[in-house]
């Protein structure tokens, strides 16, 4: 680990202020969980790390809204993966939270900094020898003719195939969901699914968020396709591991037949994936699996394979298919 | 003689391990201990042309570094198998060549671990780099068959019986196919640690270790000093799985550095650097050739592998050895030939070559039970043996149609139907159900006993053997226990201490074997020196008898060894060498074996594969301590489950060395992942070997369990997939795996 110095801030304009002061090499330290794990790996080198979790105003999370749900930035995920409205009102948010990482990493995690979290590429972690444009830009991308087995089938680059990782981005994005972030310029929202970016050819800027910026709030507007929802995630293990490929579905029913559609992709795109043509094709149809599989199929119509991550194009038709189904049994 | 089944005890340390009480090298915490880490090479083949360490040694905290110009008078400890103590015959920082990525090219010394890492990270070399290949499909110089070998042949040879080409020819019925296992990590969650001290010119080493005498005699001969001036410490391993079962490359760099800087030095080998620092379990390739008549009578096999190795070292394989014995096949051919990569030295992760071999071989036995539509256990009892088809001499016990047969009753597979996609739940998931066999060698070492009873009630008994968690100390006070008539928490065991025993390797499933018969000759002596205090003595606590007769303690030795061995083994346990024996002895040949049975779901879109449950029933002679041998048992099957469904470890031609090399990326099971497992065991002693009865157990338990799940996941989906681990990756590439 590179030295660093290290301050506490009390309130969310502190963290600002402090982030504006210190320059470009600073951190917010949330959880530490992605940044003390990037640090140690010698990838992420701050030299300021500003401490986030005394900022009251930043944890905690309200469910009970007509209109929204909010969470703060610094709630963890353990706290709202158990919330009882959300397990029974929006399973899809719950089950993207548990099923994400280890018991002992919820505890810890934050909301602002899952969704920040960065890939898990292992050129990109693995540091020197690995050329990485994310990491070095310029350097090359040795994903890219090497072992891709994880990477992207949506969303790359020639620059860059890293998947994003993270899941709970993926059912905010489905749910149309949006962060408040607050900067030296004051406040403002946006979606999250403007938050990450398409790696092109600056991989390295990874989210539409300045480096002065600090995430507030996230919040989701109130649906009836919450209750038909659910985050399935398919992975190398039964738990404990990111998504080969994972579906976050919210489903509007007629009957049998679908008035509404939300599906979004994960584990497979260099960003949470919302499949609106998808979403589309299953309006005023009945959810048959011949019709869930064909939304998949859909979903995954621009994939583009590398060496090793061909099978996960058929995966993530599959986990579409099967997540339309959940969510269905659900309404 | 006390006889009979032993009870379950609990574990003699489990009290101390949940209370972080059971103390590990790297526990080791004192004021003036410095920390040392390891930079190391991002080149996979070449030499270092420059290497600088200014700015390490300029960095705050720093006491030392040292580099391949700091070494001099260190020698090679020498290769495991060519006489020395080592995994491997190469030693990093002796000079400036690089023979695989992640070899340690610095250590440097700090008086904190981040200080030490973070001047680890300065050091900044450059290379001439030279052209490596990492493949099994080697050109031809790089593949050196064992037979004719300089390996020794006794051990290397191609094992034959009758003739098997001719045979198989002749077979009515035959299967020929070819298997593949990756290369895996054993990923102790010990990582690699050691402490180095000197105190009044005696090093004293602490590191968690299947091998301390090992570890001593590679020491003292790597700096030139009498055994005597070296003692190692190894009263647990935080796991080891035959990673830790030989002198390590990193130990020697911090008694050098301890040496220098005269004070405590500490180093721990990072979870990523331990990846390419240590032992591994190679890849290897199996093509498997079974000829049968039609009544499933098996009249030939051969079995022809080819093992990754090092491009320094010859590192064997023994799959054969194994698979010549699993059944009474008459005609038998096994040949096995070494790749030379540019990795590491390979080594012994647990099941080192049964389990390849066993996923191999017992995924040919379920073809050939489909090619003869018969039911893969009836095919397995219809060979079954007492002879050794190898040497024609007797098995000293076989019970593995007995495993078989208990565990199709406690599995329930007269309820199979044998065609493949034929058991299929309501919602279209797929059941499969596979069965497969193992065999280990059941081998022994000399050990040495020290058993001393003292007057205050205690007793203690030192004796060669190690303690990797697989439970040793239990089941030395258990037998101990029952020798003496007391009870085992009364007894202190000391194990791993060079200081206390000699020291041999605890590894092949001959711990128990060996170190359990010399407790219990011990504890045989002791009541022999008792009676000479008190000729009524006929067991119970010695205390009274001591304090009757006045004495403060009473001490007895005793040296053991395994049938046929000759005296000279004693010299080569006091050496630190391996002399162990087995599985041939001179009247007879002893094997454990195990019978597994399994059972797997297949979603139907995803073809997710989940595992509800294992039935594995063991035949390892008498089981001494049935609570840790259970355990064994189900690590053995959750590890064969990781083997078979999850682990690879993953290379990147361009670079070298092992991509995903951290707990993240190589993907273990977790808790999520582990299915009921249900363990019988035949607990019939096999006496012929040692006076208790004891085979080997820690092997034999995952042999077999990979084929089994494999077997398993064929009669689910008709997929038959002969690469390990198996993923989605093959049960969606449809091409690759058509339903058969
Ligand atoms: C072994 C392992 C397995 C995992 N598995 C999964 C998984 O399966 N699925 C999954 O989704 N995730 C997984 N994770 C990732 C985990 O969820 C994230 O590490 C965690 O959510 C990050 O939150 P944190 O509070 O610890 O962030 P930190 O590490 O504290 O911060 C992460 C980044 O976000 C920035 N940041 C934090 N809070 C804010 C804020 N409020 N505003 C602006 N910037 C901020 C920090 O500066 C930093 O750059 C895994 C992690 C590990 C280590
Ligand atoms: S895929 Fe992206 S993160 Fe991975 S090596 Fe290429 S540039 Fe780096």
């Amino acid at each position: 680990m590179h030295p660093f110095t290290y301050t506490r801030a009390a309130t969310s304009e502190q963290a600002v202020r402090a982030l504006a002061a210190a320059g470009p090499g600073a951190r917010l330290l949330a959880g530490g969980t992605t940044l003390y794990d990037l640090m140690k790996l010698g990838v992420e080198r701050p030299s300021h790390v500003i401490d986030i979790n005394a900022v009251q105003e930043l944890s905690g999370f309200d469910t009970s809204g007509p209109r929204e749900l909010v969470f703060g930035g610094l709630s963890r995920m353990s706290d709202v993966a158990a919330d009882r409205r959300l397990v029974e009102g929006y399973p899809a948010l719950s089950e993207a939270l548990w099923r994400a990482a280890s018991q002992q990493l919820r505890n810890m995690a934050s909301l602002g900094g899952n969704l920040l979290q960065r890939t898990r590429c292992p050129y990109f972690r693995g540091g020197a020898p690995f050329a990485c444009n994310k990491r070095e830009p310029g350097s090359g991308c040795d994903a890219i003719g090497g072992i891709d087995r994880g990477h992207a089938l949506l969303g790359g680059s020639r620059s860059c195939i890293a998947t994003y990782p993270g899941d709970f981005a993926v059912a905010l994005v489905a749910f149309d969901g949006e962060i408040d972030v607050l900067g030296p310029n004051g406040a403002r929202s946006l979606p999250v699914e403007q938050l990450h970016r398409d790696p092109g050819d600056t991989p390295h800027v990874e989210t539409s968020l300045r480096p002065d910026e600090v995430i507030t709030r996230i919040r989701v507007p109130a649906t009836r396709a919450g209750r038909a929802s659910t985050y399935h995630k398919i992975r190398d293990r039964e738990s404990y591991a990111f998504a080969l490929a994972s579906a976050a579905v919210g489903l509007e029913m007629d009957g049998d037949v679908v008035r509404q559609a939300r599906i979004a992709l994960g584990g497979v795109a260099t960003r949470p994936w919302r499949a609106r043509e998808a979403e589309e094709m299953l309006r005023g149809r009945r959810l048959t699996g011949r019709a869930a599989e064909e939304a998949g199929r859909i979903a995954m119509r621009d994939a583009q394979p590398g060496s090793h991550n061909e099978f996960r194009i058929e995966l993530a038709r599959r986990t579409v298919a099967d997540a339309l189904t959940i969510a269905a049994g659900r309404a | 003689m006390p006889d009979g089944k032993y009870p379950s005890t609990p574990r003699v340390d489990a009290w101390d391990k949940v209370r972080g009480a059971a103390i590990y090298a790297a526990d080791d915490a004192r004021p003036r201990m410095l920390h040392g880490a390891l930079a190391v090479a991002a080149v996979n083949r070449g030499q270092i042309v420059s290497l600088d360490v200014e700015r390490a040694r300029a960095a705050p905290g720093v006491r030392l570094v040292l580099t391949h110009q700091d070494m001099q008078g260190v020698q090679s400890a020498g290769f495991l198998l060519g006489g020395g103590f080592a995994f491997q015959s190469f030693q990093p920082m002796l000079s400036p060549a690089i023979h695989y990525r992640g070899q340690p090219i610095a250590l440097v010394v700090a008086d904190t671990v981040e200080a030490a890492q973070h001047a680890a990270s300065l050091v900044a070399a450059t290379y001439a780099v030279e052209p490596f290949q990492l493949s099994l499909d080697a050109p031809a110089q790089d593949i050196v068959a064992q037979h004719g070998s300089p390996l020794p042949q006794a051990t290397y040879a191609d094992k034959v019986a009758g003739d098997a080409d001719g045979a198989y020819a002749a077979a009515a019925v035959k299967v020929d196919a070819t298997y593949l296992s990756p290369p895996q990590h054993p990923n102790p969650l010990e990582l690699l640690s050691t402490v180095a001290e000197w105190r009044d010119g005696t090093l004293i080493v602490k590191e968690g270790s299947q091998n301390s005498g090992a570890v001593r005699h590679g020491l003292a001969r790597q700096l030139g000093l009498d055994p005597a001036r070296v003692q190692v410490l190894s009263p647990q391993a935080g796991g080891a799985f035959g990673q830790k079962n030989s002198h390590q490359s990193h130990t020697v760099l911090a008694a050098v550095a301890a040496r220098r800087l005269d004070a405590p030095v500490k180093l721990v080998v990072s979870r990523s650097q331990g990846f390419h620092g240590a032992s591994f379990r190679p890849a290897s390739r199996h093509r498997v050739r079974l000829g049968a008549d039609r009544a499933g009578r098996i009249a030939a096999a051969i079995h022809e592998a080819d093992q990754q190795t090092s491009r320094h070292d010859l590192f064997p394989a023994s799959f054969t050895e194994m698979t010549a014995r699993l059944y009474g096949i008459r005609n038998f051919r096994g040949h096995e030939r070494m790749v030379r990569t540019d990795v590491q030295t390979p080594g012994y992760m647990r099941a080192p070559f049964e389990h390849p071999a066993g996923f191999a071989f017992e995924s040919a036995m379920d073809e050939l039970a489909y090619a003869l539509d018969m039911d893969p256990v009836a095919l397995r009892l219809a060979n079954d043996t007492t002879v050794d088809p190898l040497t024609g001499r007797p098995l000293s016990s076989r019970h593995l149609a007995e495993c078989l047969r208990r565990g199709a009753e406690r599995f329930g597979w007269a309820r199979r139907s044998m065609a493949p996609a034929s058991m299929v739940e309501r919602d279209g998931t797929a059941i499969g159900w596979g069965v497969a066999c193992g065999a280990h060698k059941a081998a022994a070492s000399p050990a040495a006993a020290r058993l001393e009873a003292f007057a205050d009630g205690r007793i203690r008994l030192a004796v060669a053997g190690h303690e990797m968690g697989q439970g040793i100390r239990t089941a030395l006070a258990n037998v101990l226990a029952r020798r003496l008539s007391v009870d085992p928490r009364t007894i202190e065991i000391i194990v791993g201490d060079t200081r206390a025993a000699d020291q041999h390797l605890t590894a092949g499933s001959w711990g128990t074997a060996s170190a359990t018969p010399a407790a219990d000759a011990a504890g045989e002596r002791l009541i022999q020196a008792l009676r000479s205090l008190d000729p009524g003595y006929s067991g119970g606590a010695p205390a009274e008898v001591l304090r009757r007769a006045g004495r403060a303690s009473v001490a007895v030795e005793v040296a053991t060894k395994a049938p046929g061995q000759p005296d000279a083994v004693f010299q080569r346990l006091q050496g630190g060498l391996p002399a162990v024996q087995g599985p041939e002895f001179p009247d007879f040949v002893s094997m454990s074996y195990a019978a597994h049975f399994a059972e797997v779901r297949v979603e139907p879109r995803t073809r997710r594969v989940r595992v509800p449950r294992i039935v594995t029933v063991v035949d390892c002679g008498r089981v001494v301590s049935p609570r840790t041998a259970e355990s064994q048992v189900r690590g053995a099957a959750i590890w064969g489950l990781g083997s078979a469904l999850r682990e690879i470890s993953e290379t990147d031609g361009r670079y070298g060395g092992f991509v995903n090399a951290d707990l993240a990326e190589y993907v273990v099971p977790v808790h999520a992942d582990v299915p009921e497992i249900d363990v019988g065991f035949i607990d019939e002693p096999d006496p012929r070997l040692n006076a208790l009865g004891v085979k080997g157990l820690g092997e034999v338990a995952m042999t077999g369990v990979a084929a089994a799940l494999a077997n398993a996941v064929h009669h689910a989906t008709g997929l038959r997939i002969r690469e390990l681990p198996i993923r989605l990756d093959q049960l969606l590439a449809a091409p690759a795996a058509r339903p058969t």
